[in-house]
Parts: C-alpha cells; sequence; structure tokens
C-alpha cells in the first residue's frame, strides 16, 4: 500500500534527520571533557493487524542513549584521586623542602662550627671573637627563617585545604540538585542525558578532593559516601537530595581533622588526603627543627656555663629561647665567649672549653647531624613519593583514556556516520518518491 | 554499535602527555648543562645530596684548619727564630765567660764583659717575652703573659704555666703550639733548679770590679752557659720537628682540598658528554612525536567528505 510506504519512508527519514543531530552533537561536543557521547536508538515500528501476518508500519525514535560504563568511570575516579592525593602530598612537601633548603640551615651551623674552629687557632684575637658571635647571631636568624618559612608552607598547605573542602561542599550540593533532577528526567531525552553528564563530571571534581564511593540508582540518582583510610564504610556526603557537609579543624600543630554530620572521617585518597598527609609531615619536621634548635642553645650555653670568658669571668648563656621560633643571641660581645676552662686566669690562651663546644656541636648525635638526617629523611620522602606519582599517574592517565575510548567523541567515526546517515536520509526520501511515483500510476490506471 | 572507538579527545590527550613529559626532561638537562649543576634539590638524589652536604663541611672546616695550621707554621717559626736568637747570644756569652776566665784580661776588660752580659740578659729576656703577631705571648704556656717579669731586686721569674696550647689542624689532630718558656730558660744544673737570667746575671756580677776571683767564677759560669745553650738548642729541634710536622699536614689539607673538590665535582656536576648526549636524543625524540602528532592529526575523514 503506497500510503504505508509513504508512512515508512518518513518515519525513516525523521529517524535518518534525528541521528544527523546527535551526530552534529556528538561533533560540536568533540572537545568537551564531560560529553559521553551520544546515539540515538531506533526501533523498528510493527502494527497488529487480525487479517495479515502484520503490519509495517517504519521505525520509531526511542530516544537518546548516553554510552557510559559505571565501572569504567569509577575506575578512572578512583585513580584521579590516588593522582590528586600524591600531588598534593608531594608539591606540599617539595615546598617543605624548599623551605628547609633555602634556609641554609645546614650552612649556617656549619659557618658557626668553622668559626669557632678558627678561633681555636688564635683565641684571644678580637676580630675572630666576633665573627663567632655574628656567626651565632646569624644562626639564630637563619633558624627563625626557617621555622618561619616552614609555617608559610605549612600555612599554604591549610589554605588549599579549606579551599579543597569549600569544593568538596560545592559539589556535594550540585550533586544534590543533579539527583532532584534525574528524579524529574523523563528516560531516554536530550535533558536526561546532559544531567547525566553533569553527575558524572561533578563527581570526577569530587573525587579530585576527596575519595569517594558512588552507588546509583535505576535512574542514575547517585548517592555518595567518604572513603575512609579505615577501610569501613564512611558517612554519607549526598544521600538522595539531602547533604552532610564536610568541615575540617586546625590542630594547635597545624594538622587537620575531618567531620561529616558529626562523625569523623579520615579520607583515603583525593588532595584533601594528601594535603593531611603533607600536614602531618610538616608537624614532624617543626618538632625535629624545634629539637635542633634547642640542641644547638643547650650544648652552647652547657659549654659557656664550663669556661670563663677572655676576663676570667664566669660565661653566661650563649643563646637564650627554647626552639626554632624564639632562640635569640644572648651574648653582647666577642669577649663574653668561655674559650678556657672554669679557673683559668684572664686572657688565658687555653681554648679547651672552646674545643669541647666544637666537639659537641659535630658530635654524631649534635645539631648538625641532626639537620643532615632531616634534609636526607626529607629528600628521601619525596624521591620515594614522586616514583609513586609517577606510577599513580600512569595509571590515571590509562584509565582516562579507557574512559575517553569509552565514552569520547572519535571524529573518524562520526564522519563516518555523517556519510551513512546521509545516505539513510537520501534513501528514505527515494522510498517517499517511489510510494509517490507508486500512487501516482495507481491514479493513472484508467 | 559495538567497534572499539578511538576517542579523539584520548589521542590529544595522549600526545599532550607524552610530548610535555619529553618537554620536561629537555628542560631539566637544559638546567643542568646551563647551571653546570647536576643537583639543584635534595630530593633528586637524596644520598648524593647528603654526601654533598658532608663533603661541604668538611671542605669549610678544612679551609679553616688551613688557616689555623698557617698560624701556626709562623708562630712556631717565630718561636724558632726567638730560640735561634737565645742560642746566638748564649753562645757570645759563652766566648765572653772564656775571654773572663782567662787571666790575661785585665779588670777594664771584664768590665766591658760584665757590661755586654748585662745587655745579653736583657736581650734574652726581651726574646723571652716576645708576642705572636696576634699579640699572644710566645713562651708563656696558656697564661695571659709576660712569660717571665723582672722582680724588683732585678732577678727574672717566669711568670706563665706548663700547659701548651694547642690548635686542631685536622679532623682529630690538634697540635701544640709551642714551648712553654720554663721548658727553654730553666734547666737543671747539678741538681739545682736554675735559669739562663739566673747563670747570666750571676756572671755579670762577679766580673764587676771589686769582685774577687773574677776568673774562677767565669771558669765556674761555662757550666751553666752549656747548660742553658743545650736546652735551647733541645727546644730549638724540638719546634723545628713540629714545624716540619706542620708543614706535612699543610700538603695533606691541600691533598684533602683536591680530593674534595673531586668528590664535589663527581657527585654534584653535570657530566656534559652524557648530558649533551642525552639531551640530542631526547630532542629528537621530541621532534619526532611532534611530527607525527602534527601528520596523524591531519588524518580526518572529514577532509574525504
Amino acid at each position: 500500500m503506497p500510503g504505508t510506504m509513504f508512512q515508512i519512508g518518513r518515519s525513516g527519514a525523521a529517524a535518518a534527520r534525528a541521528s544527523l543531530d546527535v551526530t552534529s552533537q556528538n561533533i560540536a561536543n568533540a572537545a568537551n571533557p564531560d560529553y559521553a557521547r551520544r546515539t540515538l536508538n531506533a526501533r523498528e515500528l510493527v502494527g497488529v493487524s487480525a487479517t495479515s501476518a502484520g503490519v509495517l508500519n517504519g521505525v520509531r525514535i526511542e530516544g537518546i542513549a548516553r554510552f557510559d560504563s559505571a565501572i569504567v568511570q569509577q575506575q578512572a575516579r578512583s585513580s584521579a584521586s590516588e593522582l590528586a592525593r600524591a600531588d598534593a602530598e608531594l608539591s606540599a612537601l617539595r615546598d617543605t623542602e624548599l623551605a628547609l633548603e633555602q634556609s641554609s640551615l645546614f650552612e649556617g651551623l656549619v659557618e658557626f662550627e668553622a668559626v669557632l674552629t678558627q678561633l681555636e687557632g688564635s683565641p684571644l684575637e678580637p676580630a675572630l671573637r666576633t665573627a663567632a658571635v655574628e656567626s651565632a647571631r646569624q644562626l639564630t636568624s637563619t633558624f627563625q627563617f626557617a621555622n618561619t618559612t616552614l609555617g608559610t608552607a605549612s600555612g599554604q598547605v591549610q589554605d588549599s585545604a579549606s579551599i579543597a573542602v569549600d569544593e568538596v561542599n560545592v559539589q556535594v550540593e550540585e550533586l544534590a540538585r543533579i539527583n532532584q533532577g534525574l528524579a524529574n528526567a523523563r528516560d531516554g531525552t536530550a535533558g536526561q542525558a546532559a544531567l547525566l553528564d553533569a553527575r558524572d563530571a561533578a563527581l570526577r571534581n569530587l573525587s579530585e578532593q576527596i575519595g569517594v564511593e558512588a552507588t546509583f540508582d535505576k535512574r542514575g540518582a547517585v548517592n555518595v559516601r567518604v572513603l575512609d583510610s579505615s577501610g569501613s564504610p564512611g558517612p554519607l556526603l549526598v544521600d538522595g537530595m539531602a547533604t552532610n557537609a564536610l568541615t575540617s579543624a586546625t590542630a594547635a600543630d597545624g594538622t587537620l581533622s575531618f567531620d561529616v554530620a558529626g562523625s569523623a572521617v579520615s579520607p583515603s585518597s583525593g588532595a584533601l588526603a594528601g594535603q593531611a598527609a603533607a600536614l602531618e609531615a610538616q608537624a614532624d619536621y617543626q618538632t625535629q627543627l624545634d629539637d635542633i634548635a634547642a640542641q644547638v642553645i643547650a650544648r652552647s650555653n652547657a659549654a659557656q656555663a664550663g669556661g670563663v670568658d677572655i676576663d676570667g669571668n664566669a660565661g653566661q648563656p650563649l643563646f637564650s629561647g627554647t626552639d626554632a621560633a624564639d632562640i635569640e643571641l644572648a651574648l653582647t660581645s666577642g669577649s663574653q665567649l668561655a674559650t678556657a676552662p672554669a679557673g683559668s686566669p684572664a686572657g688565658s690562651t687555653n681554648t679547651s672549653n672552646l674545643a669541647a663546644l666544637v666537639a659537641s656541636l659535630g658530635a654524631d648525635d649534635g645539631p648538625i647531624a641532626g639537620t643532615d638526617s632531616l634534609l636526607l629523611g626529607l629528600s628521601s620522602r619525596i624521591a620515594a613519593q614522586d616514583v609513586t606519582r609517577t606510577g599513580l599517574a600512569a595509571i590515571a592517565e590509562s584509565a582516562e583514556a579507557t574512559l575517553l575510548a569509552q565514552t569520547g567523541v572519535d571524529l573518524d567515526a562520526e564522519a563516518a556516520d555523517l556519510v551513512r546517515l546521509q545516505q539513510a536520509f537520501e534513501a528514505n526520501s527515494r522510498v517517499m518518491q517511489v510510494a509517490t511515483e507508486l500512487f501516482d500510476t495507481l491514479l493513472a490506471l484508467r | 554499535m559495538t567497534f572499539v572507538s578511538n576517542s579523539t579527545g584520548a589521542f590529544y590527550e595522549r600526545s599532550l602527555s607524552q610530548m610535555s613529559d619529553l618537554r620536561g626532561s629537555l628542560e631539566q638537562l637544559q638546567t643542568q648543562i646551563a647551571t653546570g649543576v647536576r643537583i639543584t634539590r635534595g630530593s633528586e638524589d637524596p644520598a648524593a645530596a647528603s654526601r654533598l652536604r658532608t663533603l661541604a663541611r668538611t671542605d669549610r672546616l678544612n679551609a679553616v684548619q688551613q688557616d689555623n695550621a698557617d698560624k701556626l707554621a709562623r708562630d712556631l717559626s717565630e718561636a724558632g727564630d726567638e730560640v735561634q736568637g737565645v742560642v746566638n747570644l748564649l753562645s757570645r756569652a759563652r766566648e765572653l765567660a772564656i775571654r773572663a776566665a782567662n787571666d790575661t784580661t785585665g779588670e777594664n776588660g771584664r768590665a766591658a764583659i760584665a757590661e755586654e752580659l748585662a745587655q745579653l740578659e736583657e736581650e734574652l729576656f726581651d726574646r723571652a717575652n716576645a708576642d705572636t703577631l696576634t699579640g699572644e705571648p710566645l713562651f708563656a704556656g696558656t697564661a695571659p703573659g709576660p712569660a717571665y717579669i723582672r722582680n724588683p731586686d732585678g732577678s727574672v721569674s717566669y711568670n706563665g704555666n706548663g700547659e701548651v696550647p694547642t690548635v686542631p689542624v685536622a679532623p682529630g689532630t690538634e697540635l701544640e703550639r709551642g714551648l712553654p718558656g720554663e721548658q727553654i730558660f730553666q734547666f737543671d744544673l747539678n741538681g739545682t733548679q736554675t735559669s739562663a737570667f739566673t747563670v747570666l746575671s750571676a756572671l755579670s756580677a762577679a766580673l764587676q770590679p771589686g769582685v774577687p776571683d773574677p776568673a774562677v767564677a767565669a771558669q765556674a759560669a761555662i757550666d751553666g752557659l752549656d747548660a742553658a745553650l743545650e736546652s735551647s738548642t733541645r727546644s730549638q729541634t724540638v719546634l723545628g720537628t713540629r714545624l716540619a710536622w706542620v708543614e706535612v699536614i699543610q700538603d695533606n689539607q691541600v691533598d684533602r682540598s683536591l680530593t674534595i673538590a673531586e668528590q664535589q665535582s663527581e657527585l654534584g656536576d653535570t657530566d656534559l658528554g652524557e648530558a649533551i648526549a642525552r639531551l640530542q636524543q631526547v630532542q629528537t625524540a621530541l621532534e619526532a612525536s611532534q611530527l607525527s602528532f602534527s601528520r596523524v592529526s591531519n588524518l580526518t575523514l572529514f577532509d574525504a567528505i
């Protein structure tokens, strides 16, 4: 029947046109990282008739399908989350390394030791005594500089962490809104596909800040839990349309703790996990730096107390303070350096007390060795983290590539589709033309 | 539609990351060549960085120890010069004593000898109180000095102590700076402690006009002068040996600083040959991947439609 044939041709042409639209949309979004490739689902339309085997009615557009793979998405998210953790920790540790290496603490301590050793050569020379005291003064400002830069590095990480917490809460709100949209969206619509794109993008952004576990219902709405480092299921951030905000608290030593709806949580991955780990490391390095400063103060003052200065008076403390922040020079002139042992007369050239100080500064358990081991520990940790990070980056890259292969737009495939659909459209027009000609033939019967 | 898609986004992403990796290592090599420094941050090679820190410390301390050794060598040769002067004046005093012991020397001759001996004693006192270039007494031990003081009765007594100051000149090596005056100018004469000052002034006093038996006193003084000479020449030998030791140590210090510089260069400097070869290699790889990127990205079906 020409009417049916015309109908079939028309539906085919319409389906081809709609598919061309989808292809154009794919091409237009080829550079959009959040976009998942769409296709048009079509289905044969068959009418039921009592008299014949069936009535053929052409094709029906079912709806827009979006390429999606929950597993691949999950892999890409978790590997990106791990990478973000390693990146955040590494960059914070590099800042710490820069702070401690730039402060030249090691060089300052060696210089102090060297000037004192030189003073042993001519203990009464005023220039050398002044140089020794000035070198001690330089050392105190080096300690304070190291302390300040370490504090600045730690402050920067805290700032980044608080921005990351805000970002988490923004994405959490966004996901709740998307969940609401998905509940109202009709299946197979372009709107639903766009919402799903937005959902995956929000989940990806969220995972970069904090590792999460996502569970989806059949409409695509998502519930999000924090992945806790203890392995037990963490608290819900997104529960349908309800949200729980992530909050952070900073302890006195600068370390961070997190909390969702009243329950403490320690993120296992994401930038926040890396920042928290870096802050703990920085607190540890701060303690070590303070210990070194305390050692310098204690050993120098003990040596001073065991000797007499150039005038034969009992030695006064060389430094005041207790840690890297408040270490200060306590002597006012080079003549106050107690180079000679207790009981020596004024002007004695006996340097055994000074030699004891030099030996205790350079001892294997002394501040110079301590600074070297602090720097060695830090740089070894960074070197090891760098190796881990390279591995994680490779994993994340391949997961991202797999995801793009699954959901990304392949321009060559779209070009082939363009040709194919154009031909389909032309073929369907031809069907309509043939139907018209058939109808004309019938009408022309005499 | 189930075919393996080759996502355009994935292609660009992959090419980009490969090329930026290459560019990153290119830049690192360039920095290494430009600065000549292989390790700019400790984390690039933690063990080598720690070794470099230790070497820098050894180098700094070695430089200071070289200064100390130079000063020590100056002090020792100065002390040696002074003791040499003492030996000369004691020899002269011995000559004078022999001449005074000769019966043919008249009273006037002895008076002149007494005068010269008194001056020699003055010179001895000055030499014993000599200072280093930095103003520390050479022969007072660790005491502030002066080494010898003249008492109101004209006699001379030691004001220093028996301790010898030491100077660190090498890791774990401390050398004694000199000799205390009591070891040079004081000695045992027939079971009695006496000093070169006492011997000289006693002889000078015995040769004054009017003192009986000057020839016998002069003869007796020769023993004392011999003992003083022996003590001085012994000290001269000690100082000379020490100076020789310092020179050996100075040679070692130069060797050590060369070794340190060598190790520092080995650990921390860019191996230019290797770095340039690797730069070339990476550059070739980068150029090749840029070329293949532009070729492949030109391959699009859209050109064929």
